[in-house]
Parts: structure tokens; sequence; C-alpha cells
């Protein structure tokens, strides 16, 4: 028997009734969050998960697991830095094990621009409560195990910022503690039920239409992943998101004890050991847009080359499976989240690469903003009116992934 | 005979020819991992080993020629990582073209192969068993292989799948010992004359294995379970189920036929077209009975009860299945169990679930493996590379280029542009020609500035716009003659606005002809208030006034001459032929010498233009950057007619104004590039060039500035360089010689 099962969830699956107060689209770690925090903060259960496949089964359960608050803009810094102290609580609050660990997140620099963006880095966290510290080469060669600090002799190691608080835990450990504790408090999940078209009348939402029915609701949250234009569109709504493809990999398990989340932006990759073992490595986004979750050759290639010269002892690891997700990119890769001009149409979108630490944070905010009918101060920064306003939270240096 | 050897747990292990690293152990009376029935054919984790350093690899798949130190796979736990200090190894990748790859050489394949060679086709065969194990098929369709010594890549037409068929395994009570094989796998061992005691077949096994096995028959009946000789990890028994009851028959070895399972990963994870798939791969197999006990995924250590129990708590899907018990995402990616995580959900009366998305990789490889033959992203070089290096400077990566940071005496360096003269190597500059019946009507569109009033011989700072109004390069536009223009743009911005004009202009429906010499012209800029006196030297007798330019030779050498200052100082910016940089250089190094001529590299430019007040896009500005948040409107010209963001200009004008960039001055050094600075206690914005000016005798830096409390703020706080909290003062640009007299001069 592993130790890694998951022994104690239990997921209760619901029928859909007629009518909800609240309806989220997407079964993803958002649309759970959202749906979970409503229940259990709110009091409000009269609601609905709508997922077209399997719980957790887009990007919640397809990215790199990385939970760190390290932003470049103290909008963002203050958000997932609370999305990090909630993660921090989320085992004790669930009574679930989601292997959460923190290891530190490095994010190794090698010219002189990188020192500066990675010093304006440090210095916003510290000044907005997450702690990352600029660190020298000679301590990163001290602390980083095995690493090679001139890597392809043009990529000198030249300092590191180090987000301490940068952790990890098992995606699909989170999404499922979020789903139960939502059934538990008597939220309807769904799954292998489709969206197919949202009803208003009058500028305000009156329903849902789906693969099992209509339903009546005053209160849609689009929370899906990949297709959130077209879930907007059904409205009328036009967000400024593209889809990106992201890749990723695993090698088999090994006994765990590298610790640090490193992450280099000139080498094009960052790389961390998950709590079952493997070395999980994950990349840029794809520069086109598409859908397509299919795995490249170029990336694996590249990017392993890459870690192996920054990691020469991680040569004879044996890759053991890539994956790819979807990433919906906004255009100053800070998220999309709150009301529309649709009454009774909200999102929660624009989750880049950032959606899975963002999680708890998200649906906090979402389930408040639903719960007051207004929109809470740590997400106001992020609403979709930001781009006709000039207020665009120019944020691109913090994603990792770029 | 000849063979090989490899050692073992410290003893010597004789190979004979052709033998796998297992069948050279089970010879020896070993195996690689405690128990768990045996395939030998890659599709199960029970021969895993550690080969020379590298765990995880299948035993059965891995020539014992070649190999020199074999550990077993441990027994608990997971493998150890390689030693910290463990170095990188060389794989060498072997790269081809093919019309048809084939994956497998088994009937099918070799069908396949000849069907295709008839027709005139180049056709490549991958065959594990031949030592070349396909990996995975990616996007082209693109073939990459394990090969003994490295990798394969075979870029194709189309690919063949013709992988066959897995042996299904048994999933009992007992499928953990030892002594247990499929019909194949037990045909390979008995064909190499390896000793198996007592075996007793079950199920369905086929005739020549039997024979092969000196057998009579088959036992009767249904497996139950296995049950372990005395003391042993081996199998003493196996027991079935008859009409009678059970039955225990006792044995050393048992060959267990259940069935087969199409191989057929490498062609699910194909594109839409991109593979046949052929043979048995082909052939839909019944799925097994759905097992009552034992281990039902022997990677990830899963039983038939965390089935039920996992099933039993709402994970009904195949994917939360998989996800939540770890079946299946293992080093077999669900080669044994994928099967009976299907028949466990029919069982339960779940739709026939397909199989688990395929992707690669199918066989692992290690990352040096995957990573072989990759390619460096790497950093233009100037035509001076070698010459800066020479020299003794520190090199950067900046913009795309490797560029000086220093020649190591930055302080030197700054005294001698603004006291004497200076070279700085700008051939990184982006640099375009741009001419045709159109090029100004281009122009006029793209750029926020008359350029109807940029006379010939002149030339203009400009921004280039989005159509947000949000700058992303600057640079200069210099009309040559009445329809040709030279434009410069940051370093590292020219492929970028390369793109950007010719998608402009083609949608415009203008004729132009573009000529990017980003990457063939060479730049000096001679700068300081001797550049004039050093140019004389050079032959040059009427330099171009200021922001004008012109075709010059400077010691013999063709050059355009732009009259123009980022450095504050007097400037020439010498535009020649790249394969003449460091003949140029060399002359004016010369001729200077006695001058006080020396280079300086970018801390020193930086320093420099931040006096100035110069910004640089990318460290000054950011996504959101209009030219009035940049204190930049002077620049756009809204009587020029249409262009690129104009609208947005003009609307995002009558927004209030939320932050600006400002020039802070500090009594002593400025805080970090970075830092962030406050106004009382709100946040008030952060800084993104600071320096400390040896002209000004101050702390001198650029910095986003907030509004704050409905207006902006003429101090700010912020911490210093050594911890302590300092105030700066909102200053006017540039904090050096406002009037620019210096580079007129």
């Amino acid at each position: 028997m592993n130790e890694f099962w998951e022994a104690k969830v239990k997921l209760r699956w619901a029928e859909l009734a007629d009518s909800y107060d609240v309806v989220v689209i997407g079964g993803g770690g958002h649309g759970l969050s959202t749906a979970y925090h409503l229940a259990l903060r709110h009091g409000i259960t009269k609601v609905a998960v709508i997922e077209k496949s399997y719980i957790g089964g887009g990007n919640s359960g397809r990215n790199t697991t990385v939970i760190r608050a390290n932003y470049g803009i103290p909008e963002a810094v203050r958000f997932y830095q609370r999305s990090l102290e909630l993660y921090e609580n989320l085992e004790a609050e669930t009574d679930r094990w989601i292997m959460h660990r923190v290891g530190g997140n490095w994010w190794l620099v090698h010219t002189e621009a990188g020192r500066r963006t990675e010093q304006a880095r440090a210095a916003v966290n510290q000044a907005f409560g997450a702690k990352t510290d600029f660190v020298e080469p000679e301590v990163i060669a001290r602390e980083i195990p095995g690493i090679n600090m001139n890597p392809l002799g043009q990529f000198p190691v030249m300092g590191a910022s180090l987000h301490h608080g940068g952790a990890t835990a098992r995606h699909d450990r989170v999404n499922w503690a979020l789903a139960e504790g939502a059934m538990r408090a008597g939220v309807d999940i769904v799954q292998d039920v489709e969206v197919t078209g949202i009803n208003t009348s009058g500028g305000k939402v009156v329903g849902v239409e789906t693969t099992a029915g209509p339903i009546a609701t005053e209160t849609v949250v689009s929370a899906v992943g990949g297709h959130a234009t077209r879930m907007a569109d059904m409205v009328g709504v036009r967000l400024p998101i593209r889809t990106h493809p992201l890749q990723a990999f695993v090698t088999n398990h090994y006994e765990r004890k590298f610790d640090p989340i490193i992450a280099s932006a000139d080498l094009g990759f960052y790389v961390s050991q998950t709590a079952r073992g493997e070395m999980l490595g994950g990349a840029h986004i794809d520069p086109e847009p598409s859908y397509s979750r299919r795995a490249g050759h170029h990336f694996v290639n590249s990017i392993a080359r890459n870690m192996v010269a920054l990691f020469p002892f991680m040569s004879g690891l044996r890759v053991l499976r890539q994956w790819t997700g979807t990433c919906d990119m906004s255009p100053d890769y800070t998220p999309v989240m709150g009301v529309t001009p649709v009454n009774g149409f909200l999102i929660t979108t624009g989750w880049g690469t950032w959606g899975f630490k963002a999680i708890p944070a998200g649906g906090e905010a979402m389930a408040q903003l639903i719960a007051t009918g207004e929109t809470p101060e740590l997400i106001a920064p992020f609403a979709l009116d930001r781009f006709a306003r000039d207020r665009t939270l120019a944020d691109r240096s913090s994603s990792g992934t770029h | 005979m000849a063979g090989s050897t490899f050692s073992y747990e410290g003893t010597a292990i004789d190979a004979q020819d052709g033998d796998s690293v297992l069948l050279a152990l089970l010879r020896s009376g070993r195996r690689p991992t405690e128990g768990g029935p045996l395939c030998l054919a890659g599709d199960c984790p029970n021969c895993l080993c550690t080969a020379d350093g590298v765990s995880y690899v299948r035993a059965c798949q891995t020539a014992a020629t070649g190999v020199t130190d074999v550990a077993p796979h441990p027994t608990t736990g997971e493998p150890p990582l390689p030693p910290f200090d463990e170095t990188a190894v060389d794989i060498t990748v072997d790269r081809r073209q093919a019309d048809v790859v084939v994956i497998g050489h088994g009937r099918s394949g070799t069908a396949a192969a000849e069907d295709a060679r008839a027709e005139g086709r180049a056709v490549e065969v991958v065959d594990a068993g031949e030592g070349v194990e396909a990996i995975g098929i990616y996007v082209g369709p693109h073939v990459v292989a394990r090969t003994p010594n490295g990798t394969r890549e075979i870029h194709a037409e189309s690919v063949v799948v013709a992988t066959g068929s897995s042996e299904i395994q048994p999933v009992v009570p007992g499928s953990g010992l030892a002594g247990i094989y499929t019909p194949r796998a037990a045909r390979t061992v008995l064909d190499a004359g390896i000793e198996l005691g007592t075996i007793v077949a079950v199920g369905d096994v086929d005739d020549e294995t039997l024979s092969a096995a000196s057998l009579d028959g088959v036992v009767a009946g249904e497996l139950v379970r296995f049950e372990p000789a005395a003391g042993s990890s081996n199998v003493g028994a196996v027991v079935t189920k008859t009409a009678d009851g059970e039955i225990a028959t006792p044995c050393d070895t048992v060959i267990v036929g259940l069935g087969r399972a199409p191989r057929d990963m490498l062609a699910r994870m194909a594109g839409p077209g991109e593979a046949t798939i052929v043979g048995s791969a082909a052939t839909a197999a019944p799925l097994p009975q759905c097992p009552n006990d034992g281990v039902v995924c022997p990677c990830s250590n899963v039983t038939m009860q965390q089935l039920d129990d996992v099933y039993d708590r709402g994970f009904t899907h195949i994917e939360l299945l998989k996800r939540s018990t770890l079946a299946g995402t293992g080093t077999c990616q669900g080669g044994v169990c994928l099967p009976y995580l299907r028949s466990f959900l029919a069982d339960r009366g779940e739709s026939i679930q397909p199989a688990f998305t395929a992707r690669p990789v199918a066989r692992q490889l290690t990352l040096a493996e995957i990573g072989a033959g990759a390619h460096t992203s790497t950093a233009a070089r100037t035509a001076l590379d070698g010459l800066h290096r020479k020299l003794g400077a520190q090199m950067d990566r900046m913009g795309g280029w490797w560029r000086p940071w220093t020649y190591g005496d930055p302080d030197a360096e700054y005294a001698a542009v603004r006291e004497a003269v200076s070279l700085c190597d700008v051939s990184t500059l982006g640099l375009m020609t741009i001419s045709g019946p159109d090029a100004e009507a281009t122009l006029q569109r793209l750029y926020p500035t008359d350029v109807s009033t940029i006379r010939a011989g002149r030339s203009r700072y400009v921004l280039m716009l989005d159509e947000r109004g949000y700058v992303f390069d600057d640079g200069m536009i210099a009309r040559r003659d009445d329809g040709t223009f030279l434009l410069t743009f940051t370093s590292g911005g020219a492929s970028m606005a390369e793109m950007w004009i010719r998608d402009w202009s083609a949608g415009w429906g203008h004729d132009i002809r573009l000529l990017n010499q980003t990457f063939s012209t060479g730049a000096i800029n001679v700068t300081g208030p001797r550049a004039t006196e050093l140019l004389t030297r050079a032959g040059i007798t009427d330099p171009p006034p200021w922001l004008g330019h012109g075709k010059y030779e400077v010691a013999g050498i063709p050059c355009t001459i732009f009259r123009l200052s980022f450095t504050g100082e007097v400037s020439y910016e010498l535009h020649h032929p790249l394969e003449r940089s460091v003949e140029l250089w060399n002359a004016l190094s010369e001729l200077g010498a006695d001058l006080g001529c020396r280079p300086h590299g970018l801390e020193t430019l930086l320093r420099l233009r931040l006096e100035k007040g110069h910004i640089i896009v990318g460290q000054d500005t950011d996504y959101d950057s209009t030219p009035r948040r940049l204190r930049h409107e002077w620049a756009v010209n809204f009587n020029s007619g249409e262009f690129i963001g104009r609208h947005a200009v003009l609307r995002t004008d009558r927004i209030p104004l939320d932050k600006q960039l400002l020039g802070l001055r500090f009594d002593g050094p400025p805080p970090i590039e970075g830092a962030v600075i406050w106004s009382g206690d709100e946040y008030a914005g952060a800084i993104t060039s600071a320096a400390w000016s040896p002209s000004v005798e101050a702390g001198i830096a650029l910095a986003w500035v907030y509004e704050v409390d409905g207006g902006f703020p003429t101090e700010v706080r912020a911490t210093g360089p050594d911890g302590e909290p300092i105030t700066g003062t909102v200053t006017s640009l540039p904090f050096f010689d406002p009037e620019g007299a210096r580079a007129r001069a």
C-alpha cells in the first residue's frame, strides 16, 4: 500500500435541482473554492457546481503545484500572500492532507538586468507582507545542493530572490478537500454536465441551460479554465483573454531530499521535487495561443538540457510523463475577477500560470463578493473594467513562465 | 562463447551474447526485484533495476553488453537521488528523416515496412527488441527513440505503429511472488536455456509454450492465488478454483495466460492522421475479468481493496480513480493496471471508460537523453565582442546581446566621457532602412510625430506606441533623402519592430522596402568633450550638426555619422560595415590615445543617461506606460494625423492621472533599483533606475510615483542601501546640464 493514496476524502455526488441561489460553472479549484467559501463562510448552500468532465480535471489538475506570493506589484503580492496563508491553514481547516510543504522559491538571475528585476521583486514583496530576500551567489552555492554556478558557460548565477514562503501542495488533494467540504455543507456538485447557455432577461442572469436540463438562478460564476471567453460570449461579455498551452513533466520517484523550488527565467524552466519524490519541471507558455494539450518535444528537449546544465546530478533521472495545461493569459498578466456588465454574471479568469496558487484566496473573495454584493478590496484592482479605465496591472515579470 | 560481464551486488554476472540484463540475471538464479510476474516485454515494472547509476531501468529491455554495474530496485522506498556532485554525461543524437517510420519489427511491422518500401518510400524501422525503443510520437510526426548509446530522432511523413500487444498480468493474492511468467516471457526464458524447475501453466497458454515448457497440460480452473514456497518469496503453489473447489498445485514456476491488451499507447499519443496502427496493437481485446483481491498497480502498489475504498467514497471516474490511488502513474504508465481499472469500473456498473490519455513518454529515458541535442539559446555578439573580451571587459547579456558591462574601472570610464573622449560599442542598436513610394506614409502612421517635417539630413527622437497607447520602443528617425529613412530602435527591440512595421504597412496596402540592418551594421559611439577633436584627427572636418547625420569616411572607412546624445556629452554615432568594426575601433583608439580616449561599458552608460533623465524602454517603462505617464507628451504630435495609439492616448488622457515617471534626488547614495517608495504611510511607487551621480553629487533616480491623497508627492521616503530610511525629493529632469549645452557643444 502506498502512503500517498487518498484515504479520507468522501465525495457525495448530487442530482441537479431546478433552481439555485448560485450556479458555479467549472469544477476546478476556483469553482470549488468559491462554492466551499460560500457554504462555509457565508452559509450560502443552495449552490451548484457544474463540471463538464470530472472535478479538478482541467488546469487545477495539470499545473506544477507551486504556491508563492512573490509577485511584482502591490495588488498581486497582497492577494497571493493571502492565498499562501490560507494554504498554510488548509490542512487544519479541512482535516485533509494536501501534502503542503514549504521549500522556499529561489528565482535565479544570470544578468545585471536580472539582478535589478529580482531586487525589485524582493523590495515590493517585503513592503506588502511576503517574505522575500535578494541573495548573493555565495549563498546560492552554499544552500542549493548540486547546483552548477555557471551553466552552459554563459548563464552565470548572479544572485536570486529567495521567497521563503514558496511551497508546493498536491493539486488533486486541494481540489478534493474543497469539493468534499462544500458537498458536506450542502453544495451540489455534478460531473459530466455541460453548460450550453446562460439565460438573461433585461440585462440580468435568470438561469443556465445544461445538458442535464435548465436551471433557474440569478447568480452565475464562470470559473472555467481554457474556455472562459466562450462562456462569457454566451452573455455577450468580451474578455481580453488568450489561451496558451504550458508544458510540464515529471521524472520517476526518488528519495526526497531536494528541498528548494528553483526557477530561472533565462534558462526557461522551474523545478522542484514533489512530496512523492518526482522531480517536476515546467516551462514557459507556448507563444502561440491554442487549446491543445498535446505534449511537445522541443519543450522537453530544451528544458531537460538546461535543467541538466544547472543541476548535472539530475542527468540520470528518468522522465516519466509529460503533460500540458492551458493558460488563460490576460494582457497585463494579472487575473480578471468580479462583476461584469451583465447583472448576476460573475467571472474569475485570467489565471494564466498562477491559478493554482490563488485557489483559496480567489474562492474566498468571490464568495465574499456574492454574499455581500460588494467587491472585496483585495480583488477590486482585478476588475474587468480596469482595461477600459486604463488601470491595468502590468506584472509580466512575475509570472515565471515567460 | 563470446559474452560480457557486469557486476551485480558485488558478484560478476556472465551474460551470453544477446542476453538482456534480466536474462543474464535469471541465468544466474537472480532477479532485480523481489517478485511479480515477468513479461520480458517492457510492459510491467517487475524487472526494474539500477544500471550504471540510472534507476528505473527495465532489465528486460536493456542489453547486457555495455552495462557494467547493475543494482536491484529497492524493495521498499524509492531509489536515492544521484549524488549531488554527480557530473553530467554527453549523449549523442542520431537525427534521421524518413517517409515512414515503422515502430515494431514483428510480423505486422515487417509487412508494413515491406509494403512502404515497395511503393518506393524511405522507411525507418525501430524496435525495442533491437535496442531502439520508441518513447514518443510528437507533433510532426516526429518519433523519438532511445538507443543503446544515445537517442534517435526521426522526422517522417507518417508513422506505422506495429507495437503488438502486451500480456495481461495476473492480479490475485500472491501475484507479487517470484516465479510467475506470462506465456511469451516463459518462452523467451526457456528458449534461453534457463532452468525453471517444476513448471505449471494456468489459463490460456499456447501449445508452443506448453511444449517448450515440457508440460502435459494446463492446471484446470480459474486462478485464485499464488502461495509462497516455505520461507521464500518464490511461488510454491498455484491455487485454482474448479467445480470441485480450490486446488493447490505445487510448482516452482507458473505460466499464466490471461489474454492480451493492445499495446497502443504510442498510437494514442499521435495527432490526427499522423499514425496508422496495424496488427495486434490495433485489435480490440476483451477486458480481463475484474479481480477480487491483490495488487492491481505494482508501480504504485495499489490494491483492489483500495480501488473499492475510493470508489465507495465517490472517486468513480477513471481519472479520479487513477489520481486518488495513483494507480497508473508509475513507471509502466498503466501497462499492468489499466485493463483492470476499466474492468473494475465496468464491474461496478459504470459505462466502459476510455483508457486514460496517452502522453509521452511511453518508455522512460533520462533527462540527459531527452535533453540531448538541444540548442542553447544564445545572445548575439557584435563584431567587437572578441576585442572587448581582450580588453578585459566584464561581459553581460542585455537585450539579447553580449555587451561590456565595464572594462574594470567604471570611474575612469565615466571620467573619460565627461572630461575627454570615450568609445562605446553600440552595434546592438536596432537599425533599419525604409524606402519605397509609401515609406513616409507608413512612418507617418506608425509614429506619433509629423515625419513630413523631418528634413533630409536631420533626425528626431520618436516613441513607438501600440494600439493601447503604451510605449513599447523608442529610437530615432533620420531622413536620408526624400523617400529614404533610417530608423533606430532599442537593442533587442528590432525584430519585434520589424514585424510591427511589416504587418501594419501590409495592412495599409503601402508599398515599402524595409531592410533590417541590425545584424549587418556596426556602430561605435564617440562621445565626450573631445569627440569632435578626435573626429577631426580621423579626417572629419565638417561633422554633422546637432541632430544631423550624413555619409563620411572615417579613417578610410565609410560611415554614416549621427550627431545625437544619450550620454549627455557631444556624441557621434559611427554606423559602418560590420567587417570593419575592429579596424575603426582600433583607429579611433590610436588617434585618441593622447586625448585620454578609453572605452566605457554599460554600467557607465546607464549612469550617464540617468543623469540626463533618458528613459530605457523595458527598465523604466511597463506594459501600461502611456506618453503622459512617462512625461513624454512632448514626443506626441496630435496634429500629425492618424497614428497607432492615437485614439487610446486621446481617451486615456481624459482619465485622471494615477502615476508618472519622475526624477528623484537623494542627498546620499540612492536606494536600490526596484525599491518601494512611500509618501507618509501610503504606497507611492517604486524606483526603476538609480545611481550615484558624480556630476550632481547626489543620488539620482527615476521612479514611478503614484498619486496619493489627490496629488503627487514632492517628497518620498525609501529604504537606503544600508537599510536606513532616506528621503528623496521630486526633481525636474534632466538632473545634469538641463540646457543640454554639453551635448550640443
